[in-house]
């Protein structure tokens, strides 16, 4: 065993990956003075993403978003209910966000994890408001019928991100989604629209035969940077995100208007100089993206 | 209503002993010690096994062997209607004491004392025969994540409608009233693990159902070992042997 230098530093007898979990910070400390992470990825790059459109078939809507390890899968139900006397003229979103213990060694059954309570709150705060979806689309009979839109987004795999795979699959859910054919039947309630095949005239028209696609504002877009001193890490892993624990989340829209900003404390503070280096980040992530989400969608098309 | 047309085919195209197509992926989550995708058809299951670790709850620790522990879930959109509780309902309740048990019989759980090996299963599509999907994607789950078993344990379903006994049965054939018969096997060993049936059959059709059902096990056990021989070789490719 060697002698301690005059710094204490231990890491020239020590395994990489030992002083990697006694140190995190320290090791993570040395790669960001040469702008690099653990991983190779530069400072401000995101990991690999990949959206897949139509993952379960059952669903009205779907999509399956992975970025870099973690992974979300959205589907949508469609239900009809009365809307509310408020507002007959419109429909309504619900979004749940849910952590089953697959994805993490840290979730256990029976206590969820906290990270879902806040996510899905933010989710639901950040799609609503972010004005992507008319409620009005989403209506059937003027004050009887509306659509109840039930977005379930469930995390496969937790590594770090979270928020931002999530938002990617619940945006590709709603442009994937195609809303059932229904007529109304004579008792007045609402089914599902059958073709009669032989010729025979229809005897109920469907009610929403032209609108099955919803079509959708401004896309939100978010992107999630981990704060370190003076570093600004974009698109954390789980690692990265535990050993620094200021997270900043900022979301964008396809306008170039900012949607959301969101820094829950965290022992580094922010200059307004990192505030906005976050936010050139995210505007170039949100180019990233649409490419990625334009991709996915014509290689939909095409079948 | 005719599950078996005269011509000899199902609803779905099928000829009575014909099984769903397979589908095997291990390792679908990354921070698990151990995971796999399993699908039947239109059945999906995704599979993650974590241990063998600390156990969670001390007084539950047992000084001899592990403790194997199962959770069993179907997510929202899985099913034609929109489930409103997941899970806690009784049917997953009772699905994941079954599926725990069956496995539980075949870990090595005495060479692993002090410690919890914890199953989590979660139906993403599920379109009759979850139960054996589960079973077979926790099979692979635990291959992957490297804990010791006595043999694969596989399982299929089967039963006997207009007078055929059909192996795999989907969800139409499943609600149909006719028996459903499960098999939990194990292939090796030619022992029966598991064994569960609803719903009234004669005495002596008995035998044949259950023989297809194992006949099914037999077959799937054939298709996890092709899909762990192919894993074991990128694995060694990728290290460079």
């Amino acid at each position: 065993m060697g002698l301690l230098d005059s710094s204490g530093d231990l890491s020239a007898e020590m395994e990489v990956d030992a002083f990697r979990r006694l140190f995190p910070l320290r090791y993570y400390e040395r790669h960001l003075a040469e702008s690099i992470r653990p991983d190779g990825r530069p400072l401000g790059r995101a990991r690999d993403t990949t959206v897949a459109l139509g993952a379960v078939s059952s669903a009205d809507g779907s999509a399956l978003a992975k970025i870099g390890s973690t992974t979300m899968l959205a589907a949508i139900k469609m239900e009809v209910m009365t809307p509310s006397a408020e507002s007959p003229d419109e429909g309504c979103i619900a979004i749940e966000f849910h952590m089953p213990p697959i994805c993490s060694p840290i979730v256990r059954p029976g206590r969820p994890a906290e990270a879902a309570v806040v996510v899905s709150k933010q989710l639901s705060d950040t799609i609503l408001s972010s004005g992507m979806i008319d409620l009005k689309e989403l209506a059937l009979v003027s004050g009887k019928a509306a659509w109840m839109a039930y977005l379930d987004i469930y995390c496969l795999d937790a590594d770090g991100a979270l928020f931002d795979a999530a938002l990617l699959s619940a945006v590709a859910a709603f442009s994937h989604l195609q809303i059932p054919v229904v007529s109304v039947n004579d008792k007045g309630k609402i089914v599902a629209f059958t073709e009669e095949g032989d010729g025979r005239k229809l005897e109920k028209e469907a009610v929403n035969k032209e609108k099955i696609k919803l079509t959708l504002g401004s896309i939100p877009f978010s992107l999630t940077c981990a704060l370190h001193k003076k570093y600004i890490l974009a698109d954390p892993t789980s690692e990265e995100e535990s050993i620094m624990e200021t997270l900043v989340t900022v979301v964008m829209d396809s306008s170039d208007r900012l949607v959301s900003f969101y820094k829950p404390g965290g022992p580094a503070l922010a200059y307004t100089s990192l505030v906005t280096d976050c936010v050139a980040l995210t505007r170039h992530r949100m180019k990233e993206l649409e490419k990625i989400l334009d991709e996915a969608f014509s290689g939909m098309e095409v079948d | 209503m005719e599950f078996v047309n005269p011509e000899g085919l199902r609803l779905d195209g099928r000829r009575p002993m014909e099984m769903r197509q397979l589908r095997a992926e291990i390792g679908a989550v990354a921070r698990a010690d151990g995971s796999a995708v399993f699908e039947m058809g239109n059945t999906k299951v995704i599979a993650a096994v974590y241990g063998p670790r600390e156990v969670q709850n001390k007084s539950q620790q047992s000084n001899d062997q592990a403790l194997v522990r199962c959770e069993y879930t179907m997510a929202n959109f899985s099913t034609g209607d929109r489930k409103r509780k997941p899970k806690g309902d009784r049917r997953s309740t009772e699905i994941s004491l079954v599926i725990r048990q069956t496995m539980e019989a075949c870990i090595l759980t005495h060479l692993m004392p002090r410690s919890q090996i914890d199953i989590y299963v979660q139906v993403l599509q599920a379109d009759g025969g979850t139960r054996s999907a589960c079973i077979n994607a926790a099979t692979l789950a635990l291959a992957d994540a490297g804990i010791p078993m006595r043999d694969l344990v596989t399982s299929c379903s089967s039963g006997y409608l207009n007078s055929t006994p059909l192996l795999d049965l989907n969800y139409l054939e499943d609600s149909a009233g006719g028996p459903d018969v499960t098999v939990g096997f194990l292939p090796k060993l030619d022992r029966v693990t598991l064994l569960q049936m609803d719903a009234k059959l004669p005495v002596d059709i008995v035998e044949n159902v259950m023989q297809l059902a194992i006949e099914g096990c037999k077959a799937i056990a054939t298709y996890i070992r092709e899909v762990l021989l192919e894993n074991t070789k990128q694995l060694e490719y990728r290290r460079g042997l």
